[in-house]
Order: structure tokens, then sequence, then C-alpha cells
């Protein structure tokens, strides 16, 4: 169970670093995939096949569906890809990846020599749906509204700043304004 | 959930049903009007249900909030600040063309959010209650997307807020994994024993520090402030600048009271040196600008640095003056905000200190209240921020942090500076006839809300300024309960 765990977050790793050094959008999202799919798995040796099963429907699924969208409505070409190669210069990621590396070479020595208070073991609790749903809807009630709360801001939010802008206001709509005018006529 | 939970969220579902009849409403037709007294009557609804409150002590909501003095304070506060920015914001929306009913939505949606920050006590409801705040504020400093600056504003909140969240993730993961929980009283437990921090757990606080320490825009995590301060609508601004920071700055002391983060001297070392960069860049890039805007922008991340010297004094006195500066800081910051939410035009707010030029001999009332507001933040006699300063040095000699007391004396004067130059300006006489002339206005009746919550805010300023001891004992008597574990 040890080495799955391992396994999985090396590939986790590994397809995250992927994701971020592509050029082209539809290879990294296909990493991203990948990504998402690896901690899925992380989470089953963890003792979460809940959670599990969400990360996949979720991001693996839902969210990558959608980000896709947004791409094909970008309609990139070939020239984006150059684009977006000429604007990945080692000169320009060095710097910031030298820096992080030390970041996580010192995060990663204090994980190492830190005592863990009685860690649970890897394989040891077994989390499934049903303990995440009375966990859920028992203590934690106030936070799942609290999440509605959050959800409807983004909501209203996205709402208001997504939509169109006068400029470019669809035929259909175009033909109210003159209707309105006439009626304000009579 | 029981009965008397909800009555102590009272509030808190005051807030949320008013937000769910907002959204009704505007489903069946928008109506700024309506929206507005919405919005106005639910902050003083959720206000007036504070006082059933007044003596609650402490009590849990197992197990992510907590209701105490401290608690209902910081939501009183924070209620009021949100429904003089809702009055100020009426007359500045309406002379717009966006659609205007949304906002009223996002500012009730961001207050939950910031109160439910002050009353939590477990990771889980902070995060929820900085992310509802966070979200909202995307939202509402993109919101008059016709203007210029509005985007990039929204823009660099939106990337740098969810960085700053990753972080303050990131370091509750590992406060989480050296303690094995997520409660405050439950760290304070696991931590009792040690002397000092083991380095697992100081990089956990440390990267909080970061998620925690852009919300309050402190040195060094302070990039964003002016930008956005300066491309959001003003009432925006003056929301981000008080009611955002208050919660966020309520729950820093809730958390390090709780764990006792002050017998820690590293933790201490690193707010030390956060506050004294905080006070001396704040105050000293806002003596190159030309920008009302982005000048109050500097000026409110040098007033966080002043908190913070109360703050790190660490004991009942010191969290008595973060309040009672918190108050002052409020009143001042909305009064002037507001000021400059009423001169704003159609097309742009009035930010720009040529603006400003002649002020006096066009609308004396204005300038009056708006220099009485800055004389308040610079700290002069017979204002609330005088006071409010005064107890800060009060708090900081009392614990001997001289260093601190010292730097704080010396910005005092660098500030003194630039909020004079803006009284300069104002009451340099005009130039030509013509500017004595008055702007094109909107009706007056739109104005009323304005005007009067300008003068509460200025007779409130004045107030307390001179008779300090009834807030004082207001506070002493809400907090007394909390304070004491």
């Amino acid at each position: 169970m040890e080495l799955t765990f391992y396994i999985a977050a090396a590939v986790a790793v590994l397809a995250t670093i992927m994701v971020i050094t592509r050029y082209n959008m539809i290879h990294a999202l296909l990493y991203l995939v990948v990504s998402f799919l690896a901690v899925a798995v992380v989470f089953l040796t963890m003792g979460a096949p809940f959670m599990a099963a969400l990360e996949v429907i979720v991001y693996a699924g839902a969210i990558v569906v959608l980000i896709i969208f947004v791409i094909m409505m970008l309609s990139l070409t070939r020239e984006d890809v150059e684009q977006e190669k000429a604007w990945l210069q080692p000169k320009l990621w060095m710097g910031p990846a030298l820096l992080s590396f030390v970041l996580l070479a010192e995060l990663v020595y204090l994980l190492v020599i830190a005592e863990m208070p009685a860690a649970p073991a890897v394989a040891g609790s077994y989390v499934d749906a049903r303990a995440v749903g009375l966990a859920l809807y028992g203590p934690y009630v106030l936070g799942v509204q609290l999440s509605g709360i959050l959800l409807m801001a983004g909501i209203v939010g996205a709402y208001h700043l997504g939509r169109q802008k006068k400029k470019v206001i669809h035929r259909f709509l175009q033909e109210k304004e003159p209707q309105k005018e006439r009626s304000a006529a009579i | 959930m029981t009965l008397t939970d909800f009555q102590h969220l009272m509030p808190l579902l005051i807030l949320t049903f008013a937000v769910l009849v907002s959204m009704l409403v505007i489903a069946v037709g928008r109506n700024h009007k309506i929206m507005y007294v919405i919005t106005a009557v639910s902050f003083l609804a959720a206000f007036a249900s504070l006082f059933e409150l007044r003596d609650v002590g402490r009590y849990t909501i197992e197990p992510l909030l907590v209701v105490d003095g401290f608690g209902v304070f910081y939501i009183g506060m924070m209620l009021l600040a949100a429904l003089l920015i809702s009055m100020l914001s009426y007359a500045y929306f309406e002379q717009r063309e966006e659609r205007k009913e949304e906002y009223y939505m996002l500012l009730l949606l961001a207050t939950i959010g910031a109160c439910v920050l002050v009353i939590s006590k477990h990771f889980a409801s902070l995060f929820l209650g900085i992310e509802i705040l966070s979200v909202s504020l995307y939202a509402l400093i993109a919101y008059l997307r016709t203007r210029e600056r509005s985007n990039e504003a929204g823009i660099k909140y939106l990337i740098l807020a969810a960085f700053s969240s990753a972080f303050l993730l990131f370091g509750m993961a590992l406060v989480y994994a050296s303690t094995g929980t997520m409660e405050f009283a439950g760290i304070a437990a696991a931590i009792a024993n040690f002397t000092e921090l083991p380095l697992l757990l100081l990089t956990g606080f440390g990267l909080m520090i970061v998620g925690i320490g852009f919300k309050l825009s402190v040195v060094p995590f302070h990039m964003w402030a002016p930008d956005v301060y300066e491309g959001a609508p003003a009432p925006v601004t003056a929301f981000i600048a008080t009611v955002s920071k208050g919660g966020v700055l309520g729950v820093l002391i809730r958390f390090f009271m709780e764990v006792d983060g002050f017998r820690y001297p590293t933790l201490v070392l690193i707010f030390t040196i956060v506050a004294i960069a905080s006070m001396l860049a704040g105050n000293l890039l806002a003596l190159l600008q030309r920008n009302v805007k982005r000048i109050l922008a500097y000026s409110s991340i040098a007033h966080l640095g002043y908190l913070l010297v109360a703050f790190l004094a660490g004991n009942q006195m010191g969290v008595e003056a973060v309040t009672f500066y918190l108050v002052a800081y409020f009143i001042t910051t909305v009064g002037a905000f507001g000021v400059v939410a009423m001169l704003s035009d159609k097309e742009r707010d009035a930010e720009q200190l040529e603006d400003y030029r002649a002020l006096l001999w066009r609308r004396p009332w204005t300038a009056a209240v708006f220099t009485a507001m800055l004389l308040s933040l610079a700290g002069i006699p017979l204002t609330a921020g005088f006071v409010g300063k005064f107890y800060i040095l009060a708090a900081g000699v009392n614990t001997q942090l001289w260093l601190l007391v010292v730097m704080l004396a010396l910005n005092s004067v660098i500030g003194l500076f630039y909020y004079i130059r803006i009284v300069a300006v104002m009451f340099q006489q005009p130039e030509a006839e013509a500017e004595i002339q008055p702007r094109g206005r909107l009706r007056p009746s739109i104005y009323v809300a304005s005007v009067g919550t300008l003068t509460v805010l200025a007779l409130l300023l004045v107030y307390i300024g001179v008779y300090p001891s009834g807030l004082l004992q207001i506070i002493q008597g809400l907090l007394v309960t909390s304070t004491a574990p």
C-alpha cells in the first residue's frame, strides 16, 4: 500500500510539472487530467474512496470539460503555440524556479526531520461516503451552509461580470430597443 | 443545530435572508431604491439583533463557531460600517449606468463573510469566511466594468487573493499535520507544552501569516493595495479598507489570544518586522503620491502597522487598544472615502489631488468633513484618531515595546505631512471665478443619505475624540468576557 501511495504521488508531481511546462494548452490539459487521477489514487490509498471518486467526477470530469470548452472557444492555432514558446524562455523562468527550488528543499527537509505526533497510519483509517455524509450533515452542517453562501457569491459575481457588454448586443435583443421606444411613444 | 444556536447566529441569518430576498426582488423587477432600502434595513435589523447577545458570555456552536463579547463587538462594528457604506453607495451608483442591484447583494455577502471570520474558532470556518469575503470582493472591485482601471484591479486582486489563499491553506495543512487538530483550542492544547515552536509548526504559522498578511495588506504583502484601491469604486474601497481588514484582524487576534502566540519570540519578531516595515513603507510611499485614493491606500497600510503595535502588546489592554483604534479607523476611513464617493462624477472618481483644489470655496461643508477625517487619520487632538493613537502608545509603553513606540511616533510625524498637504490643497484660493461654481449635481434628494452619513460620521469622530470613555466602557464591558481563557 505504501508503494502505491509513493508511485501515485510521484505521478501527480510529474504530471503537474508537465502541465505548467507544455506550450500547447490541450497537452497541458491532458496532463492535468492525469494529475487529478493520480491525486484520486492517493486519496484511495489513504483510505478515502469517496474523496477519490469525487476527485475523478468533479475535477477530472466536470472542471476539465469546462476548460476544454473554453479552449475550443478560443480556437487556438499553431501560432499561439509558437507565441507561448516565445513567452516561456528559460531566462524568464530559471530565476523564480531556482528560488522556489530552494524553498522546496527547505520544506522537504522540515518534513523529513519533523516528528509527527502519532501520524495516522497510511492504510489504517477508512473514511467511506457514509462517514463523510455524517460529518458534513452532523457537526459541520454550518460549514456546508457557508459553502452555499460562498457559491452564491461566486455565481452572482460571475453573472454580473460575465454579462455581455452593451456594444455587442445580440440581434434578438437589439430588436427590443425600438419596440420599447415605440411603446413609449404611444 | 438547536434553537439557541439559531438565536446566537441571528445577525448572520438576517443577512443571509436579506440576500435571498434581494435575489427574488431582482427576479421580479430591478429597482435601485428598493434594493438599497432592503440592504440598509437588514443591516440595521442585524445590528439590532446584536443587543439580544449583549451579555452572551461565551457560547460555542461546535465545532466551528464561538459567539462571545469580542465577536459581538466586532460584528456590530462591521455591520455599522457596512450600513454606512451602503448609504454612501446609493448616490454613487445612482449616477452610473451599470446595473446596480447586484452590488448590494455582494455587499451583504461580503459582510457575512467578515462576520463569520470574527466568530470562527476552527480553520474550516476561518477559510470559508475568508473565501466568502474574497469572492464577493472580486466582483465588487471590478463592478463598474466600463471604467478603465476596474478590470485591472479586479484581476490583480483575484490572482493575488487566490495565491494567498493557497498559502493560507498550505499553512493550515502543516499546522494540522503537526498538531492533529484544526480547532484553535485544540492547537493551543497541543502546543501548550512547547517553549519554542517546532520548525514544522513555525513553517505552518509562517505560511498562514502570508495569507493573513495579504488580506491586511501589510508590508511585504501590500503590493496590491494601491492599484486595487485606485481601480475599485470608492464605496468598495471603503469596504476593503474597513470591513475586510477588520474581520481578518479580528480572527488574527482571536487565534493569537487562544494559542497564546506571544510566548514565542520568533512569531513576535515576525510581527515586529512586519509592523515597522508597514509603518515606514506606507508613510514614505504615500509622500510620493498625487492620487488621493492611492494616498489613502498607503495610509491604510501604515495604519495597519500602528494596529499591529497594539496587537503585539498581547494583553487585555492591547486588545482594547486595537479595538478602539479600529473603531476610530473605521469612522475616518469610511468618512474619507465617503467624501471621495460624493465628489465623484459620472465618468470618474474624484481621485486626483487637482480635484480637491479650492474645495473649501466650492463646497465648504464637504471640505470641512474631509479635513476632519484627514486630521483624525493624522492623529490630531480632539479627533477619535488621536485618542486611538494615544491608547496604542499607552499599550506599547505598558509592555515596553520601545522600538515600536518610537517608530510609531516617528511615522506619525511623516504621516502628518501628506495629510496636511491634501488639506492645504483644499484651502487654496480658487484661481478663476468659474471654479467657484459647483459642478452639475444630481437631484438633491439623492444626496440626503450621503450628506446625512457624512454628518453622522463627523459628529461621531469629534464625540469619540472629546469623550472617549463612553466607547471605552462598551469595549471593556464586551471584551472582558472573551479574552480571559
